[in-house]
Parts: C-alpha cells; sequence; structure tokens
C-alpha cells in the first residue's frame, strides 16, 4: 500500500517532484521574507537607539508604527 | 475611504493577521495534501498524474490574479495618485511571478506524462511565459530605477500595458486550437470536474491563498518599516 503510494501507479516521479518544487519554492520565499523583515526590524531599532533620549521618546509618541516595530523586535530578542 | 489603507492606521492589524494565519496554516495544510494526495481518486484517463492538478491550477489562477490586481491598482494609482498602493504591488509581484512560474513548471511536469513532451509553443503556455516575462520587466523596473517617483511610474506602465495579455491567457483555449486542456471549472455553473476533484483544488486554493496573504503582509510590514526608517529623522 505505502509503495503504491509512493509509486503512484507510476506518476510518483512527476507528482512528488511537482509538489516538491511547489513546497521548495513557497519555503524560500517565506524564508527569505521572514529574514528581510526581521533585518528592517533591528535596523530601525538600531536607528532609534541612536537618536538622543529626548528624539527617541518624541518618535515614539509620534509615530505608532515606530512604537510597534520597537515592540516587535523586543519580542523577538 | 483610503485613509484605510494608511500604513501607520494597518499597521497593528498585520500583526495580528500573521499570527491568525500562522495559528490556522498547519492544520488547513495537512488536511488538503491528505485530499489532494489519499483521498480524492485518481483519473479514468490521467490516472494518479491528475493529482500534479492540485499544485498547477491553484498556481495559475494565484498568478493570473495577482496580475490582474496589480494592473488595477496601478490604474487606481494613476487616477487618484495614492502612493501606498505602489506598496501593495510591489509586494504582490514577487508572489505572482513564483506562482506564474510554479504554474509553468508543474504544467511541464504533467504534460510529460499526458501529452508526452515537457514543453509545446502552445498558445496557453506561451501566454504564460509572457505573463512571467511582464513580472521580471515590472520587478526589474523597480530594481535598477533609482529615482522611486520615476520606477512607480514605469512599473504602473508596464502593469497596465501587461493587463493585454489577461484575457489571453483565459480565453487562448478557445481561440485556438491548443494542446492544453479546455478550462473544467466555470463560474456559470457548468463545470465538468467532479466534487471529490473540486474538494481538495479548493483547498489547496485556500492554502495557497493563505500563504499569499501571509508573505504579502510580510513584506508589506517590510515596505513600511523600510519608509519609517528614511524618514525617521522627519517623524
Amino acid at each position: 500500500m505505502i509503495q503504491n503510494f509512493i509509486s503512484m501507479n507510476g506518476y510518483g516521479l512527476f507528482v512528488w517532484l511537482s509538489f516538491a518544487i511547489t513546497f521548495l519554492a513557497c519555503a524560500t520565499i517565506y524564508y527569505k521574507t521572514y529574514k528581510t523583515l526581521k533585518k528592517y526590524e533591528k535596523d530601525f531599532a538600531k536607528e532609534l537607539e541612536q537618536l538622543s533620549a529626548s528624539e527617541r521618546k518624541l518618535v515614539l509618541e509620534k509615530s505608532k508604527v515606530a512604537s510597534q516595530v520597537l515592540a516587535s523586535y523586543n519580542k523577538s530578542i | 475611504m483610503f485613509d484605510l489603507i494608511n500604513p501607520s492606521r494597518i499597521f497593528h492589524w498585520i500583526e495580528k493577521l500573521i499570527n491568525f494565519i500562522n495559528s490556522i496554516f498547519f492544520i488547513l495544510l495537512i488536511i488538503a495534501l491528505t485530499f489532494a494526495l489519499i483521498l480524492s481518486p485518481p483519473d479514468y484517463l490521467q490516472g494518479d498524474s491528475v493529482r500534479i492538478m492540485y499544485v498547477h491550477v491553484p498556481s495559475a489562477w494565484i498568478g493570473l490574479a495577482s496580475f490582474t490586481s496589480i494592473a488595477l491598482l496601478s490604474i487606481l494609482n494613476f487616477i487618484f495618485k495614492i502612493k501606498n498602493l505602489n506598496l501593495i504591488t510591489k509586494s504582490i509581484a514577487p508572489l505572482g511571478l513564483m506562482f506564474t512560474c510554479l504554474a509553468i513548471v508543474t504544467g511541464s511536469l504533467w504534460g510529460q506524462p499526458t501529452w508526452g513532451t515537457w514543453w509545446a509553443w502552445d498558445a496557453r503556455i506561451t501566454s504564460m511565459v509572457v505573463l512571467s516575462i511582464f513580472y521580471i520587466l515590472f520587478i526589474l523596473a523597480h530594481k535598477l530605477i533609482e529615482q522611486e517617483d520615476k520606477a512607480n511610474k514605469v512599473s504602473n506602465i508596464i502593469a497596465i500595458i501587461g493587463l493585454v495579455n489577461i484575457p489571453v491567457i483565459k480565453y487562448s483555449v478557445d481561440w485556438w486550437n491548443t494542446l492544453h486542456q479546455p478550462s473544467s471549472i466555470k463560474l456559470d455553473g457548468t463545470s465538468s470536474i467532479h466534487p471529490s476533484m473540486l474538494l481538495p483544488l479548493m483547498l489547496m486554493l485556500l492554502v495557497l491563498l493563505l500563504y499569499c496573504a501571509l508573505i504579502l503582509l510580510m513584506k508589506y510590514k517590510t515596505e513600511i518599516i523600510r519608509i519609517k526608517k528614511k524618514n525617521i529623522k522627519r517623524i
């Protein structure tokens, strides 16, 4: 039964290769997108740290996005 | 209305949506794969090779739908000059290209056992290759043109020109005598696909759409952070 499932009545190579290529491509894009997102979050947090305390406070008060990015970055480290 | 797509407004929803999709994605994936690879029956003519359809067809649909969305958003952008739409189209393009390429590759893997050839310069297949070229041009415009406004303008024009290709892909199997089979699923209810095959197809489509939403949200979030980072001093 397992042999039949793997061989797919002679079409196994084509079927499994199609699914494998699809999932490999999806996984690669996911990994790259995730890595890029984390890199930008890190860079953004670093840039915020370089600001003076008063400037940072002002940025975090004025920009909701800035405070959320910082929170998300702090959660991930 | 356009304020609803304001990056600052929707940023916190993005995180929530990403978490929600992550929580249901793997369960749905396992269900869809069980139906596609185990529970659905083999086709009476194509045998088990029909299972390739469960990744090939959703990939092709997503490739087409993504380009149509990009082109329509580009038209909207030309009319209303909403900068945020460029962020969305830029985030959709790599996904659309990937799914168009997947449709071509899995189609080729289906073609070998079904038609006896990996490739044919058939109207449907050729128009899909043209679509992938439009995607590549769209992405290259953003990569190669340094001035953001100019890059957006050029990529919008490419998308609008490429829109002409979409009906050609859709109706190529009706207009020309092609090797590719005519569509089995029609919106007017005259579909010729059996429900036992339609269910896994729809489940795989749902899983891939959720995947697209996940990537799109992550890319959109990255774009917002990139812009905020550039303007950090101005905040």
